[in-house]
């Protein structure tokens, strides 16, 4: 006599399977609330992203500039002081390809936007993009709702603990335990309290600063170069196409920093900004690398990086720039 | 969440019905392969077709000639395939250059090709089987469906083991059924293999990068330490992969080969290649060493070309590149020395081991290891140049007290003492119940996620996966 026809459900499991289940259950939903619990801590703080993100819901109407690029961008140009409406994107280890995406998903909810202000840092053309799985695409999906991933999103792609748990595990100790973070983010996500760098440790004295170590990438690269101006022309091409005004700036190094440049990698990244002035029609060009005369010691965070006093003279000049564009 | 669905599914569908769980493992691994890259699900079933009639019409034939024919069809579409996308621009690029001609001067130009993941682990697993059938060695299979799981079994798919035909095909058509105890096993294998992966390679990766990124501002210690990272990141990067993948073949009822059997006991290079990446090994020893040396086992000359050949092999079939062939040829020439005798007493040219107390062995094939692993890690043979004139110039390291990491090291002496206390056992937490009751081995579980969570190093990919 033929059995019972077996459904496909839970209840066709055996008892011993049963058992297992409920064992699994027992064990991994601790783990589950455990993680969640993590994600809701780390939603908390008050990171920039989350600000940049909040800024952009609200004031996509209004936006008129917008700046890309890494933390050179993201700690020299303070939208706050900028003469007209701007969102400053950059982050922390943001190429051009990250800059890109995030430029292509915001696009259509900013209808004002008029300018782009990009950065192409000394080494910017000589370091590999980051692969479609970089960690910060999880925040560009969760802050500003860019697909930088290039794929279908997932719901583990949300979770922003998991996209990078050993640098959000700091930023939680950081946060709740030490209470070391001394940032101040302003409304635009600019943290207007960042002075405490290696050149206000010492006390912003020149000969110290001139024997203080510090590293700098002057590894060459050509392959990437040639790959990554490719792309930054298609980047430019594409803001041409859209009729955007583009500044592309070369943010204030501190003189011991422009020394140890690599010559060679500065002449690449220079022919390329020469080529970039004839083609585009659009484009204007913001040269301040090598400005030692307005940019001192004050001025630095560190020997690559503006401080808040920095970025605002440094937002004064991408005024000027604005302004010569109208 | 793709992990549970199959598997509830998989064990919903009920032990008895054979098909309809490899029909769901089948799906789920087309799925899986496909998310990755649709486009060459086509590749991998085309691949599984042409191994599956040719060795039915292998079987199908009395006549050697044709047998043979049909087993060089096989051969040749699985290492054409592999040619096309993993060789063929390294070989024009190399052309090229050694007729010093440019681009558009020669009738062959690179092509813009993306290398499939997984295609030299399936490639091989296929073609050993037609290669199998005609030694006569295992009997064809008929089921079209079990032969496709046995190609595509999503746990082994991207990154092996690579499985022989007689160990894997027959569990397709086998029943599975549901051991709690075997489950548990897979689960904490899974666990094993995602701390080493996530706590340690991923940890040890971040110092590598950051050291072969500019390897010029690094002195000869710096440089040592880095490299001799590189080695434990790949270990654990991919012999955690392997127990990510036993594990998870154990919670479908699957058993799958053992890849690494801790390597860094080693006391020779030799028996460093029969701990390592084991299946691959035993692949180029079954398919390559042997066929070579036929039945001369007693010629020296036959014997160390046929080692040199299969492992020049072996490190060609880790990439297109120079700094592999070096790399396989390399380790080839040390197994070479090792076997060959420096005097009547049959004493190693390598290493005098007399002189040599037994406990120092490992430390001397992990400082070979270690030199040669240079070779995989650098993108270039100008890179490894600028490596090894680093360590061997002693230049003094101020960087390294910033890239040693005392709780990294830490974690990597546990993991270590770990699997020497536990060596006889497939991986340290294997049969834990018969040892500590379940509220221990609960905290030792949560003990290991906390780990796996709070010092996760920055995401990697699987290094193997590239291959």
């Amino acid at each position: 006599m033929p059995g019972p026809k077996r459904t496909l459900s839970i209840f066709s499991f055996s008892k011993t399977q049963k058992r297992f289940l409920k064992y699994c259950l027992g064990f991994f939903i601790p783990v589950i609330i455990a993680y969640f619990i993590l994600e809701l801590l780390v939603l908390n703080i008050p990171i920039n992203y989350k600000v940049f993100g909040t800024y952009l819901d609200t004031h996509s109407r209004k936006i008129k500039v917008m700046a890309l690029g890494s933390s050179q961008m993201k700690c020299g140009f303070n939208p706050a002081l900028s003469d007209e409406n701007a969102i400053n994107f950059a982050s922390t280890s943001q190429h051009h390809n990250e800059d890109f995406q995030i430029l292509k998903g915001t696009i259509d909810r900013l209808p004002k936007l008029k300018y782009v202000l990009l950065e192409v840092s000394y080494n910017h053309l000589e370091l590999p993009h980051h692969p479609n799985d970089y960690w910060k695409n999880t925040i560009y999906l969760k802050y500003y709702n860019v697909n930088a991933f290039e794929r279908p999103t997932w719901f583990k792609d949300r979770l922003v603990y998991l996209s990078n748990p050993r640098f959000y595990s700091h930023k939680l100790m950081d946060y709740y335990f030490y209470k070391t973070d001394h940032s101040q983010l302003n409304e635009y996500g600019f943290d207007i309290n960042n002075y405490e760098g290696a050149f206000k440790k010492l006390n912003y004295d020149e000969t110290k600063i001139a024997s203080h170590k510090f590293k700098i990438i002057d590894r060459e690269d050509t392959a990437i170069f040639k790959k990554n101006t490719a792309y930054l022309f298609e980047m430019l091409d594409y803001l041409q196409a859209k009729k955007l005004k583009v500044i592309v700036a070369t943010l204030p190094l501190y003189k011991t920093y422009l020394k140890e440049r690599n010559p060679n990698v500065v002449q690449r990244r220079d022919s390329v900004l020469s080529v970039i002035k004839k083609k585009y029609k659009n484009v204007i060009l913001l040269k301040e690398e090598t400005d030692t005369l307005q940019f001192t010691a004050k001025d630095f965070l560190n020997e690559n990086h503006l401080n808040p006093d920095g970025a605002k003279k440094f937002t004064a000049l991408v005024n000027q720039k604005l302004d010569s564009l109208n | 969440m793709f992990l549970p669905i199959t598997l509830l599914l998989y064990w919903a569908v009920g032990f008895k019905r054979i098909k309809a769980q490899n029909a769901i493992l089948l799906l789920a691994s087309y799925f899986f392969y496909g998310l990755w890259d649709w486009r060459f699900l086509l590749l991998i079933v085309a691949s599984s077709l042409v191994d599956y009639f040719a060795a039915l019409a292998i079987k199908s034939t009395e006549s050697n000639g044709k047998q043979k024919l049909f087993l060089y069809s096989s051969v040749l579409w699985n290492l054409g395939v592999l040619f096309l996308f993993k060789y063929y621009n390294f070989f024009i690029d190399e052309f090229a250059v050694l007729f010093n001609m440019q681009q558009g001067e020669y009738a062959f130009s690179t092509l813009n090709l993306i290398l499939p993941v997984g295609l030299s682990f399936y490639t091989f697993q296929t073609m050993s089987y037609s290669i199998d059938v005609y030694k006569k060695r295992i009997e064809p299979t008929r089921n079209l469906l079990n032969f496709l799981c046995f190609v595509s079994f999503f746990p082994q798919l991207v990154a092996g083991p690579i499985e022989k035909a007689s160990d894997l095909l027959p569990q397709f058509s086998k029943k599975r059924s549901f051991k709690t105890e075997e489950v548990k096993e897979g689960l904490r294998q899974i666990l094993w293999g995602l701390f080493k992966k996530v706590v340690i390679a991923d940890n040890a990766a971040y110092i590598v990068n950051m050291v072969y990124a500019s390897p010029e501002d690094y002195g000869s210690l710096s440089l040592l330490y880095a490299s001799i990272l590189f080695f434990i990141q790949i270990y654990g990067d991919f012999s955690g992969y392997s127990d990510i993948a036993i594990g998870s073949a154990k919670l479908f009822g699957f058993k799958l080969s053992k890849n690494f059997n801790i390597p860094y006991l080693a006391k020779s290079v030799t028996e460093f290649w029969q701990r390592w990446h084991i299946t691959l090994t035993r692949w180029f020893t079954d398919y390559v060493y042997f066929p070579i040396i036929q039945k001369n086992l007693r010629s020296n000359i036959r014997r160390n070309i046929a080692i040199f050949l299969t492992m020049a092999l072996i490190g060609l079939w880790h990439g297109a590149d120079w700094t592999f062939i070096i790399f396989g040829g390399f380790q080839g020439f040390l197994i070479i020395l090792e076997r060959t005798p420096l005097s009547k007493e049959r004493k190693s040219s390598l290493y005098h081991k007399s002189a040599i107390p037994k406990i120092l062995l490992p430390f001397f094939s992990f400082l070979f290891i270690t030199i040669s692993s240079i070779l995989f890690r650098s993108q270039n043979i100008e890179e490894v140049g600028i490596i090894l004139k680093g360590i061997f110039s002693f230049i003094p390291s101020e960087h390294l007290a910033s890239i040693i990491n005392k709780r990294f090291i830490l974690f990597l002496f546990i993991m270590i003492a770990l699997e020497v206390i536990t060596r006889i056992k497939d991986f340290p937490l294997t049969q834990i119940d018969k040892y500590v009751n379940r509220p221990t081995r609960w905290i030792i579980y949560y003990i290991l996620i906390f780990l796996i969570f709070r010092y996760a190093g920055p995401k990697e990919d699987f290094i193997y996966f590239q291959f």
